[in-house]
């Protein structure tokens, strides 16, 4: 790997001409700058931009494949939830009309600080939306895996939903305080005294399971 | 007045300096562990810290979130040992609250707020010894916090306090020569683009003079900005030099 160059914002890196822009750069007048201070990453795999060249008659199309610049840091920066992104939640609060939770997780990345978000419970699930009983999907304390599906407005929180088979309860403790096993999609049983208790439990994925 | 001469003859300030020089800035990044960016910052005399935290949700009133951009919320304020006399009221006095609000504008200028929408970046600096030129001193600090925090930045931002005095502008004034009369202009400088992102002068001066003084603020931003590059430059070998890199 050859040396990485350090840069400062405000330093100009390339035009955008030779290369697309990652993160932590901007574009202006047709030039790519730096608007972190760290180290200046060039990776191969960008954007395929077909061009049509029309030659003697015949239309040529030839695939020209431009880096992909960006700034990256030692630390990385605050990461926040985007719509569309799976976080990892802890219930906080349950109402019969949503939950409330603390995003501790965004994808992979822990969040130095918590944000707050609202499951809606038409979100809790995608079928039967309107039998759906929070008290029966989640309990204070869980930790869920849900998707972002809003920003919310001024007044409200990130908006979460669950209304997916791999989206829900991965994490539940029982009434007793012993962590509970998943036995179907809207079960979970206690190992110690056998109680069953309703969450929407999300399904493990497959390279999970030790068969 | 006689005693107290300002510019001398041979072009010397009281201090020593020639018109056009700054004081010497000393500044290290990363002084807090706990905080997401800090940096302390020495410019002659006058000595001021800046903390960052962000971004992160909105604290306090929710009605103030922005959806499309992070609200930028400043907060500057005096040790009560900075200046000569003890500072009765190091808070919420209507300069302070006056001199956040510039912060405030200044880095909501340099700051890219766009790309977090609906968080709120915390900017804090406190002035730990005054002589002269403290809105300057605290914009060139709170760069250096914001850049060890890893906020994006457009450019680096940094500000200089220039006066007028017969017919010179002097650049980087210090207590005695802003108290001594001096019509004295702030300047913040994004020094790549030469975007001001704000000026503040309540003195008296010729509209003839204004020219030449912005262009000597403008002029001394931009060697006050060669330093911070190399406090930079500095401060991330050394960071990677740790890690190992």
């Amino acid at each position: 790997m050859s040396p990485m160059k350090l840069c400062v914002p405000g330093d100009k890196l390339c035009s955008t001409e030779d290369c697309i822009p990652g993160t932590g750069v901007y574009l202006r007048h047709g030039y790519i700058y730096s608007s972190l201070a760290g180290y200046v990453l060039r990776k191969n795999e960008g954007e395929e931009v077909r061009g049509v060249v029309a030659a003697v008659g015949r239309r040529v199309r030839h695939v020209i494949q431009l880096p992909v610049i960006s700034v990256v840091r030692e630390t990385e920066t605050q990461l926040l939830p985007d719509v569309g992104a799976i976080v990892t939640c802890k219930v906080t609060s349950i109402n019969p009309r949503y939950a409330k939770v603390h995003i501790l997780y965004v994808g992979s990345t822990p969040l130095k600080d918590r944000f707050r978000g609202t499951i809606r419970k038409e979100d809790v699930r995608a079928t039967e939306k309107d039998k759906v009983e929070t008290y029966k999907s989640f309990r204070p304390g869980d930790i869920v895996l849900a998707k972002v599906i809003s920003l919310g407005d001024v007044q409200s929180n990130y908006l979460l939903t669950t209304a997916e088979n791999e989206l829900g309860v991965v994490v539940a403790h029982s009434e007793t305080g012993v962590q509970m096993v998943p036995i179907s999609w809207c079960e979970m049983q206690c190992p110690r005294t056998h109680n069953k208790e309703f969450r929407k439990v999300a399904r493990v994925q497959p390279e999970y399971l030790q068969a | 007045m006689a005693g107290l001469e300002l510019l001398s003859d041979q072009g010397y300030r009281l201090d020593g300096r020639k018109a056009t020089e700054l004081r010497k800035v000393q500044a290290r990044m990363g002084v807090f562990a706990q905080a997401d960016g800090s940096a302390y910052l020495e410019q002659g005399n006058t000595k001021a810290l800046a903390v960052v935290y962000g971004p992160h949700e909105m604290r306090g009133s929710r009605s103030r979130t922005l959806h499309d951009r992070a609200v930028i919320n400043c907060q500057y304020s005096m040790a009560t040992f900075s200046t000569a006399e003890r500072k009765r009221r190091p808070h919420g006095d209507r300069k302070s609250t006056e001199m956040s609000l510039h912060l405030k504008q200044t880095f909501e200028a340099a700051v890219m707020t766009q790309l977090y929408p609906r968080s709120q970046i915390d900017i804090y600096v406190k002035i730990l010894q005054s002589d002269g030129g403290n809105y300057s001193v605290c914009v060139n600090a709170a760069t250096l916090a914001v850049i060890d925090a890893g906020i994006p930045m457009r450019d680096y931002v940094c500000a200089c306090t220039v006066g007028f005095v017969d017919e010179t502008p002097l650049a980087d004034l210090c207590y005695a020569e802003e108290s001594g009369g001096v019509s004295s202009l702030a300047l913040a400088l994004l020094p790549r683009g030469g975007q001001i992102a704000l000026l503040q002068m309540d003195a008296r001066l010729h509209q003839d003079h204004l020219e030449t003084l912005i262009e000597a603020a403008m002029t001394a931003c931009k060697g006050v900005s060669k330093v911070l590059d190399q406090v930079v430059r500095q401060h991330l070998e050394e960071v990677s030099m740790l890690t190992g890199e």
